[in-house]
């Protein structure tokens, strides 16, 4: 669903005082009242416009040379609520005040009503005081809040993102949201003798390459740490350790600098990189994230605001069933490419692997999640009873129909949860998009089905700083305030916590 | 107007220490200005924002005043002792001040010679090292404020140790590692022959846990 907002006119009156009577039944303001409201010149008043038709709408006041405004109220009707309407109207009404001048923002809100403080608190609102029994007749108190506006938000700032959850250390830096550096360290090939990432292996690489690496982004991007307007780093999900490089180190250079800082998560990173490519993101889109360490499936309605995790895998990622299975046919790591190459002139149809969680009792309960271990499983068995035999297999049909059935599992998946929300919209993300078969099937399933596939350039999909940097801008444009200094690095971190 | 003062800013300079807990100290020409201890060795990225923010704040020091930056190398557990180094590089960087390491037993050691200035017998100190080991070094005194580190850093069993030490006499020490001990051990290196060390690399004295993998047999 898409939303206008714009300033409100005399005529949406009986409109507002709608909502107004349906949101705030004892409290509600006079239809008198709104309408001084809207008439007086110190006053700024805008509505959210869905189809023609009102469902929300809020209001300042600020006098001729104020630094201080008030926000007088904000309503959305009840069945339009948790779609980044409120927000919305507060980033408008901030940025107005802005504009004005203002240095502070104040507003009243009530005691009990916790949803609205805590859209105040994420635009920096904090308790000031209470006005005992301030709304009557209901003899509810009111707290009194209060948000410092820093200075105006440039409407492109620049944005240098750390990246270090699993094996790239990624530094990246956008204006706006144009890249200008996007500069990673692989320690894949000190992995490769191990068959997998090795999480202190990980770790230890990114103390090292972490100094040369923010050298090189920002001599690409030819700007100075001066010159940024805020620092984001990717808190979770990940590997502890290697998350514990990047926030420690972010947080110094934060402090050194005395940038704003941005925890930022690393899957709605991922979702961010669209940005970098079309300069902007079209929502609402689902969005599959597949990599060594992830399998997700995401509703992104809103990307600062509402996204949702639909599935993800129940135990390795793809990437990790791509490793193992490579192992198992004695092929190196990382086992994506090695597949992908393995699978040349072999048939998809050879043999048919298990499709993980499909069958109609797993789609009740698991519709969009995934498992890839019964299906790494199942390869090593068909290898071991063909060598057991004596029987020659051949590898190619092995790789080629092992690949077939993740890429089937991941596309059917991704496509049904399309269809089942009604959203045309599909965007890749994650190392594992590299896959010639994977991104084929997707082109053509998606097609087929009239959904609209967005697939980044490879160097946006797998992990990366620019993703993260590009994710804090968006904060920062929309007037997010910075995260607190004492956030922590989170190996589980959930999709829904977008900034710590 | 004959009232001359000083334009000279004192020499700042910043400590931090995670090879245990997460310790952080401003030091101002060797002494101490501000210093944060957080003894818990588990919320290093947590805390070590803050910390070095606080200390800066009681000292009423901006970062471009830091001069210098110390960090402890450990040994300690990796993955606390990594969050002090990546901070410290990353302030270093973004202050423009020059970044030092230093051993974090050497801190200890500093420590125990404060408080008990005999140096008649050797100084062993040693922290944990988890998996029954323990880290240990072992010093002959202090000399001009810098200890005198003979053996050591090593990762050994206390079993060992013992063995390695039999015949000969020594003290033991185990006093926490604090950012404003390893400042000065930084500060009073400089002023010496030697000189402080521009290798703020970690010593981790283990090689990761890992080994080289092999498909597993699921039939059988």
């Amino acid at each position: 669903m898409t939303f206008v907002i714009r300033e409100a006119k005399q005529t949406d009156l009986e409109a507002i005082m709608a909502i107004e009577v349906e949101c705030f039944v004892n409290d509600a303001w006079s239809k008198e009242n709104m309408q001084s409201e809207l008439n007086a010149p110190h006053t700024y008043y805008l509505v959210a416009v869905v189809a023609d038709a009102v469902v929300g709408y809020a209001g300042s006041s600020q006098l001729d040379g104020a630094t201080q405004a008030d926000i007088q109220t904000i309503a959305v009707k009840p069945n339009q609520r948790g779609t980044g309407i409120g927000r919305a109207l507060m980033v408008a009404l901030t940025n107005q005040a802005k504009r004005s001048g203002a240095k502070e923002i104040f507003l009243e809100v009530r005691a009990d009503n916790t949803v609205a403080q805590k859209l105040y608190r994420v635009f920096g609102f904090k308790q000031i005081g209470l006005r005992k029994q301030y709304y009557q007749p209901d003899g509810v108190d009111a707290f009194v809040m209060k948000t410092s506006l820093l200075p105006a938000v440039t409407a492109e700032p620049l944005v240098l993102g750390i990246e270090t959850s699993c094996d790239e250390t990624g530094i990246g830096i956008v204006r706006g949201n144009t890249l200008l550096a996007n500069v990673i360290s692989s320690s894949m090939d000190l992995h490769a003798r191990f068959g997998g990432v090795v999480p202190e292996v990980a770790a230890r690489a990114h103390l090292e390459a972490l100094g040369p690496v923010l050298e090189q982004a920002l001599a690409q991007a030819k700007v100075t740490l001066e010159e940024l307007d805020a620092i984001a780093v990717t808190n979770g999900p990940g590997l502890a350790g290697a998350l514990m490089v990047g926030v420690g180190a972010a947080k110094a250079l934060a402090v050194a600098t005395g940038k704003p800082i941005y925890a930022v998560n690393h899957l709605v990173g991922h979702v961010a990189a669209d940005i970098l490519d079309q300069g902007k993101l079209t929502v609402p889109t689902i969005a599959l994230l597949v990599s060594g360490g992830h399998t997700s499936l995401l509703l992104v309605r809103d990307l600062l605001n509402d996204v949702q995790l639909l599935g993800e895998t129940i135990d390795d990622a793809a990437g990790e069933a791509f490793d193992k299975v490579a192992r198992v046919l004695g092929l190196s790591y990382p086992g994506g490419p090695e597949i992908d190459k393995a699978a040349l002139g072999g048939n998809p149809a050879a043999i048919r692997f298990p499709r993980g969680l499909t069958l109609p009792k797993d789609m009740d309960q698991h519709r969009y999640d995934f498992s890839f271990s019964g299906l790494k499983t199942a390869v090593a068995r068909h290898v071991e009873l063909a060598e057991s035999k004596s029987e020659k297999f051949v590898v190619a049909d092995v790789a080629a129909s092992f690949r077939e059935a993740v890429v089937d599992v991941l596309v059917t998946k991704a496509i049904a949860a399309c269809l089942d929300h009604s959203i045309p919209r599909l965007l890749l993300g994650g190392g594992v998009i590299a896959n010639s078969r994977l991104r084929e099937v997707a082109i053509a399933k998606c097609a087929a089905s009239g959904i609209e596939l967005r697939i980044p350039p490879l160097s946006l999909c797998t992990d990366n700083g620019a993703m993260i940097a590009i994710l804090g801008s968006q904060l920062v444009q929309a007037g997010y305030a910075p995260s607190t200094l004492d956030f922590s690095a989170d190996s589980t971190l959930s999709v829904t916590a977008i900034q710590s | 107007m004959t009232n001359v003062t000083s334009t000279r800013l004192p020499d700042y300079s910043l400590a931090i220490d995670t090879s245990a807990g997460t310790t952080v100290a401003l030091l101002s020409l060797g002494s101490v200005v501000a210093e944060v201890n957080y003894l818990e060795p588990m919320t290093h990225s947590e805390r070590i924002g803050s910390a070095i923010q606080n200390v800066l704040k009681q000292g009423r020091v901006s970062p471009r005043d830091i001069y210098q930056v110390v960090v402890g190398r450990g040994p300690g557990p990796f993955t606390g002792l990594r969050v002090g180094l990546a901070a410290a590089k990353f302030f270093a960087i973004g202050a423009k001040a020059k970044l030092v390491g230093v051993c974090s037993l050497d801190a200890i050691a500093y420590s125990y010679y404060l408080a008990n200035p005999d140096q008649s017998l050797p100084l062993l100190v040693t922290t944990d090292a988890r998996r029954k080991e323990v880290f240990w070094a072992l010093y002959t005194g202090i000399t001009e404020g810098v200890p005198s580190r003979v053996e050591g850093p090593s990762v050994n069993k206390p079993e060992f140790l013992s063995d390695h030490l039999k015949d000969q006499k020594h003290v033991v020490c185990e006093l926490p590692i604090t950012a404003s001990a390893l400042g000065q051990v930084a500060y009073y290196q400089a002023l010496t022959d030697t000189g402080t060390s521009k290798d703020s690399s970690p010593l981790y004295l283990r090689e990761p846990d890992a080994v080289p993998g092999k498909a597993k047999k699921v039939s059988g």
